[in-house]
C-alpha cells in the first residue's frame, strides 16, 4: 500500500469522467380497479362510461369520488361529447382537459385533427376512436372538433357492461446520467487507465475508506490522503446466487461477496469468480482470502474486474 | 407526559394478486375496516400518514394524491413516509410526533404495498449504490443471505435453527384469517427447499403479497372517548446507521440495540425475556428472526438458535414470537412493519381471536427498513405506562 498527497492538492481530477449512462427498465401489470377497469373494457366497445357518486359523475369512471371517497352507486354511458376547459401544445401534439357532457370532473386527453391556433377554450370536441383496440386509454384515440349539435341519452345502468380489465401491462423506461463527483471520477479513471484502486484516509480515525469519499462517515472529519490499496482482500460475508429475476444483471449461479480489501475498512461489492458453486459454500466463505480478476474491458467501473478469485492456501498475493 | 395508544385497526384480505382492487382501492379497505374497528367515520381524523415502499414498486410516483381520493381525505393534513420494510413503522411514528406536537388528535396511519404489479427483486436492487455493487445485488436478498452466512459462522445462527422459525410462523399462520399462506412444513422441508441466495432457501422466504394495514392513534382522553381498551403506545423509536462506514460488521444490527435500548427505557423494560407476553417481529427472511433475538435482548448474543430451538418463543411457550404468522403468512413490505404493530395492539387487546396469547398485556414490536441500516423498535401495552 502506498500513500500519495492530498486529493485537492495534487490529484487534480483533469480526468475524471463526468458521468455514467444506466438504466432502468421496469415491466409492471398494473390492477386499475373495478370502475376504471370497466371503462377500459368498455372502449373496445367504443362507449364511455362514468360513474355515479352521489350528485357526481366522474368521466372516466372511478372507484372512488375525490370530493368525497364515496365509492360509485352506478354507472353510466355518457355521450361521447364535451368541452374543452383548457389546453397546450407541444412537440407531440395537443393535450386537452375535457369536461365530458353531464359529467362533473374533467379529465386530461389528446386533442386530435385541430388546428390549435384556432382552438378555443370552449370548444366542442368528440370522441375518436383507434381503428383497432389494443387493450388501453388510446383505445380513445383522442377528441376532434363537434360540427354541430348530438342528442344523445346517458344510459344509466347498462345491462350488458364489459369485464373489468384486471391487469394493464405497462413498462417504465428510465435513463439516468449518474454524475460521478470527485471521488468516484478519481477511483474510476484510475481503474480505468492504470489499473489502480485508491481509498481515502480520515484525517482523524486514519481508517481507509472505499469508495472514496469528502468525509468520514464516523468521525465526521475530512478525509486527508488518497492511499493506493491492492485488489486483494478478505470476504466479510458471501451467499451463492441462485435465483433468476426480471432485471438481473448477472446470471446465476454466481457467488455475491462483501470483501473488505487489505489496509482498508468498508465494503467493497463483487463477485467470486472459478469456484463450484457448491463447493463456494465453505470455499468462498467469511474470511476467505480472494484477488481481483481484471477483465479486457476498461470502463471505468467495478466491472473491470471481472470476479475475484480464491488465493489458494500458502500462496501470497 | 401524553400517553398514546392505538384505537383502531384493519387489514385487508393479503393475497398474492388482487386484481379486485387498484393500489388506492386496496388502502381504503384497511381504512374502512380500521374506521370500522373504532366507530370513526374519516370526519372524525384531523390527519392522515400514508406509508409505502419505493414508487418503483407500483410504477406510480407519489401515491399518496392518488389515495386521497379513496380515503375520501381531501383537505386534511397528509404526508407519505417511506422505509423499506420498516415503513409502517416509521408511518406510526410521524402520527406519534403529530399527536404530541399537538397538531392533530385522531389520526389515520395507512400503509400498503401491491407488490404484485411490479418487480420485486430488480426494484429492491435499486437500494445500492449505482457504483457500487449494484450489479451484483439480489434486492436485498444476496445481502442478507451473505451476513447470514457470516452469523451462522461466527454466532451458530444454523440453517437448522432458521428452519425452526420457518416452522413456528408458518405453522402460527394457520390459526390467523388474513395470512394468505397457509401451508404448514417441517424442518426437512425447509433444509430440501430450492436454495435462492444460498444459506437461504425457498422456504425461508416470505411470500409476495397485496395487502394494507390501518391503524388509528388518538392520546388520553382521546383515546378512552373512542375505545374502552386501547393499545397504549409504550416506547417507539427508530434509528440508522451509516451504510457504508468503517468497520461495518454487521454481526449485531447497531440500530436495532439503540432503538431497544430506548425504547425499553422508556416503557421501564429491565427483562425484556420474562417482561413481554408476546412479540411481533418483521423477519423478512428466516434468518432475521434469529439475529433480532439478539439484537432485542431476547437472548445473549449466540443464543438465537437454542432459544428458537427450546420453543419458548412458539405458541404456548413463554414467549410466542410472531403468533400471527410474522412475514410468513403474508409480506406487503410497505405495509408489513405496520401489521406487526396492528397484531400486538390486537394481541394486548385480546382481540386476536384464533391466534391470541392468553392473557398478552404488554407487546413487542420490531421492524426495520433498507439492508440493516434503518431499525424500529415498539412496546405496547393494555395498561397506561
Amino acid at each position: 500500500m502506498t500513500q500519495t498527497a492530498s486529493p485537492q492538492a495534487t490529484e487534480a481530477n483533469v480526468d475524471t469522467m463526468d458521468w455514467m449512462p444506466a438504466q432502468i427498465n421496469m415491466p409492471y401489470t398494473l390492477t386499475p380497479g373495478q370502475a376504471t377497469g370497466i371503462f377500459l373494457a368498455e372502449l373496445a366497445k367504443r362507449r364511455l362510461i362514468g360513474s355515479r357518486h352521489g350528485d357526481e359523475l366522474i368521466v372516466p369512471a372511478q372507484d372512488f369520488s375525490g370530493a368525497t371517497g364515496e365509492p360509485a352507486s352506478g354507472f353510466v354511458e355518457v355521450a361521447p361529447v364535451g368541452t374543452v376547459q383548457a389546453f397546450t401544445t407541444g412537440a407531440e401534439g395537443t393535450l386537452g382537459i375535457i369536461l365530458i357532457d353531464g359529467s362533473t370532473v374533467p379529465f386530461v386527453h389528446k386533442l386530435v385533427g385541430t388546428d390549435p391556433d384556432q382552438l378555443e377554450v370552449g370548444a366542442r370536441v368528440e370522441a375518436v376512436w383507434a381503428d383497432e383496440p389494443l387493450g388501453g386509454m388510446l383505445d380513445l384515440a383522442g377528441f376532434a372538433p363537434l360540427d354541430g349539435a348530438t342528442s344523445f341519452d346517458p344510459k344509466d345502468d347498462p345491462a350488458d357492461l364489459a369485464e373489468a380489465f384486471e391487469k394493464v401491462d405497462y413498462t417504465m423506461t428510465l435513463d439516468y446520467r449518474h454524475a460521478y463527483g470527485t471521488y468516484y471520477g478519481t477511483l474510476f479513471d484510475g481503474v480505468k487507465e492504470g489499473r489502480r484502486i485508491r481509498g481515502v484516509k480520515c484525517s482523524h480515525c486514519r481508517k481507509v475508506l472505499l469508495p472514496p469519499r469528502a468525509k468520514c462517515d464516523v468521525c465526521l472529519a475530512p478525509t486527508a490522503e488518497w492511499v493506493d490499496v491492492k485488489a486483494v482482500g478478505t470476504i466479510q460475508a458471501s451467499s451463492v446466487v441462485h435465483i433468476e429475476f426480471i432485471g438481473q444483471r448477472q446470471k446465476p449461479p454466481y457467488v455475491y461477496a462483501e470483501i473488505v480489501l487489505d489496509g482498508t475498512s468498508t465494503r467493497l461489492i463483487h463477485m467470486v469468480g472459478n469456484v463450484d458453486p457448491a463447493e463456494a459454500q465453505t470455499a468462498a466463505a467469511p474470511g476467505a482470502r480472494v484477488r481481483a480478476v481484471w477483465g479486457d474491458q476498461h470502463t471505468g467501473s467495478l466491472a473491470d474486474i471481472t470476479f475475484f478469485e480464491l488465493i489458494p492456501e500458502g500462496e501470497g498475493a | 407526559m401524553t400517553n398514546i395508544a392505538i384505537v383502531g385497526t384493519g387489514q385487508t384480505e393479503h393475497a398474492r394478486r388482487r386484481t379486485d382492487v387498484s393500489q388506492a382501492g386496496l388502502a381504503r379497505e384497511a381504512v374502512i375496516e380500521a374506521l370500522d374497528d373504532a366507530g370513526l367515520t374519516m370526519d372524525d381524523v384531523d390527519s392522515v400518514v400514508i406509508a409505502s415502499g419505493p414508487a418503483m414498486f407500483g410504477a406510480v410516483n407519489q401515491p399518496e394524491k392518488w389515495l386521497v381520493d379513496a380515503l375520501g381525505a381531501r383537505y386534511k393534513p397528509v404526508v407519505r413516509v417511506t422505509s423499506g420494510g420498516g415503513t409502517g413503522l416509521a408511518g406510526a411514528l410521524a402520527a406519534m410526533n403529530q399527536i404530541k406536537g399537538g397538531s392533530a388528535r385522531r389520526v389515520l396511519v395507512v400503509a400498503y404495498d401491491k407488490l404484485s404489479e411490479g418487480q420485486l427483486q430488480a426494484s429492491i436492487s435499486t437500494l445500492y449504490d449505482p457504483f457500487w455493487g449494484r450489479e451484483f445485488a439480489v434486492g436485498i436478498m444476496g445481502f442478507s443471505a451473505a451476513y447470514w452466512h457470516a452469523r451462522i459462522k461466527r454466532l451458530g445462527h444454523t440453517e437448522e435453527a432458521a428452519a425452526q422459525v420457518a416452522v413456528k410462523n408458518r405453522k402460527h399462520a394457520m390459526a390467523n384469517p388474513k395470512a394468505h399462506v397457509k401451508k404448514e412444513v417441517t424442518v426437512e422441508d425447509v433444509m430440501n427447499s430450492r436454495p435462492l441466495c444460498w444459506p437461504i432457501k425457498v422456504l425461508d422466504v416470505p411470500p409476495i403479497s397485496d395487502g394494507a394495514c390501518a391503524v388509528i392513534l388518538a392520546a388520553d382522553e382521546d383515546a378512552l372517548a373512542i375505545t374502552e381498551s386501547p393499545a397504549w403506545i409504550h416506547g417507539m423509536a427508530y434509528y440508522c446507521e451509516a451504510d457504508n462506514a468503517a468497520d461495518r460488521q454487521m454481526i449485531q444490527s447497531e440500530p436495532l440495540q439503540i432503538a431497544a435500548a430506548k425504547v425499553y427505557a422508556d416503557s421501564g423494560i429491565t427483562n425484556p425475556f420474562r417482561q413481554f407476553d408476546v412479540a411481533e417481529l418483521q423477519e423478512p427472511y428466516t434468518c432475521f428472526e434469529l439475529s433480532y433475538y439478539e439484537g432485542l435482548g431476547l437472548c445473549p448474543e449466540g443464543g438465537a438458535a437454542e432459544l428458537v430451538e427450546s420453543g419458548e418463543t412458539a405458541m404456548g411457550g413463554s414467549l410466542p414470537v410472531n403468533p400471527s404468522g410474522g412475514c410468513m403468512g403474508a409480506n406487503p413490505i410497505g405495509a408489513t412493519a405496520l401489521i406487526r404493530l396492528a397484531e400486538a395492539a390486537m394481541q394486548v387487546t385480546g382481540k386476536a381471536g384464533g391466534h391470541q396469547v392468553p392473557g398478552a398485556s404488554k407487546a413487542l414490536v420490531q421492524a426495520g427498513g433498507g439492508w440493516a441500516n434503518l431499525r424500529g423498535v415498539a412496546v405496547v401495552g393494555s395498561e397506561k405506562r
